[in-house]
């Protein structure tokens, strides 16, 4: 957030259970715009190979959305 | 110096004066704890406000997750929403300045799956004169003080803070303790020095003490001297599932009267009483799952060196971070208050 607030190219990366967070502290912060990628939640069930398959999965978004013009 | 706020920081609403209606229109606002609240008409937070020097609007604190502005204004509505009396005023206000201190780890407590609760432990002469229970069941029902005191400041939290269930407040399950969690200390039958007497402050002053509490568990034992007693309590600290063993918390103990007896007549002082717990409760790490020792190394390598799974983990950096209180009546009962972990304690002079 202090990043965004100095406009730089940020993001936040979170699970669909703290989207709801995300997105209200973001707001609550003045900075509603801030770019949330959505990653399924849980990650505590999944085995490593798992997570790295989720993370092949998102990187490009995850890129697109980091190098986005606002 | 002060900042002030714009009066508008809390807003005059027409409500139903029906008090059935009243519990609804609150509860479909998400204003209040689920239980039925005291309607905060504007005479009723006047006379909250009566009972500090502060000014309505001045910021007393900026609440997380959701950063809104606590006022003495805001902190009177919640308080005659959850019953206080005007006279508990002052304490509420050191209550919600204590947990916006930075090492209280506010936004981590609100906005956790953790089951975290703010523990109140109120000091001094003042509990006497507000009627507070440091003795029978002071952790459990029936004293209006302790009662309400918690659940304003849980108001307090959800309303300024934003932390409602499911939204900000993310408590996989949460616990008892987030309606309401409030005691005094019962100065008059510890051996020791009371806490706030321990953090620096004068005896004869108020004070308030907020802990990141994850929970209460019983201890019930009958030994008789120190190092029985001391004993069971470590072995009781040791659990595998623990934050404060793979954070590195700050554990708390309530001891009840008639142990704290025994351990002073044994001649132990509460420092001393701290360090022995936190040599013997030393936990091998091998105890955790894989994936929590994984955690555990990246979390406390640079505060213990190498971990492997014949680490001995202490349950704090330090033992002066074992929390001790005495409360409670006469009984055999102590009570184990495990910590979020990642939360220090603060300690506040009521004003």
């Amino acid at each position: 957030m202090q990043i965004a607030k100095r406009r730089k190219a940020s993001l936040t990366i979170c699970s669909t259970a703290f989207e709801t967070l995300g997105r209200t502290q973001a707001k609550a912060l003045g900075h509603p715009e801030l770019p949330l990628a959505i990653i399924a939640h849980p990650f505590g069930i999944r085995t490593r190979n798992e997570v790295r398959a989720m993370a092949e999965r998102c990187v490009e978004d995850i890129v697109r959305l980091a190098t986005k013009k606002t | 110096m002060s900042t002030r706020l714009s009066p508008n920081h809390a807003r005059l609403v027409e409500a139903p004066a029906d008090l059935d209606e009243f519990h609804r229109y609150v509860a479909e606002r998400k204003w209040g704890d689920g239980l039925p609240v005291i309607p905060p008409t504007q005479d009723r937070v006047e006379r909250m406000l009566r009972h500090t020097t502060r000014e309505p609007d001045d910021l007393v604190a900026v609440i997380a997750p959701g950063f809104g502005a606590a006022t003495p204004r805001r902190i009177a509505i919640n308080a005659v929403m959850a019953g206080c009396a005007p006279e508990l005023m002052p304490v509420l206000i050191a209550a919600v300045e204590a947990v916006a201190a930075p090492e209280f780890n506010l936004q981590g407590i609100q906005a956790t799956t953790n089951p975290v609760a703010t523990w109140i432990i109120v000091n001094g002469p003042i509990v006497e004169r507000l009627g507070l229970n440091a003795a029978f069941n002071c952790l459990g029902q029936g004293n209006s003080g302790n009662a309400s005191l918690g659940r304003a400041l849980r108001l307090v939290l959800q309303n300024v803070g934003s932390a409602r269930p499911g939204e900000m407040d993310r408590a996989t399950q949460g616990q008892p303790g987030k309606y309401t969690f409030c005691c005094a200390e019962n100065e008059n039958e510890s051996p020791w020095d009371p806490l706030h007497v321990e953090r620096g402050i004068a005896r004869e002053r108020g004070a308030i003490t907020v802990v990141g509490a994850a929970g209460t568990l019983n201890m019930n034992t009958h030994a008789k001297d120190s190092d029985d007693l001391l004993r069971v309590i470590a072995d009781t600290l040791e659990h595998p599932t623990s934050n404060d063993y793979w954070i590195g918390g700050e554990p708390w103990i309530v001891l009840s009267p008639e142990h704290a007896h025994i351990l002073a007549r044994d001649g132990l002082s509460k420092s001393e009483v701290k360090k022995r717990l936190w040599e013997r409760s030393k936990m091998r790490a091998g105890r955790m799952a894989a994936k929590d020792l994984a955690r555990t190394q990246t979390g406390r390598t640079a505060e213990l060196g190498p971990i492997d799974e014949n680490t001995l983990l202490p349950v704090s950096p330090t033992p002066d971070l074992i929390g001790l209180v005495i409360a409670g009546a006469p009984g055999t009962h102590s009570v184990y208050v495990p910590s979020f972990g990642d939360t220090r304690s603060v300690t506040r002079e009521v004003a």
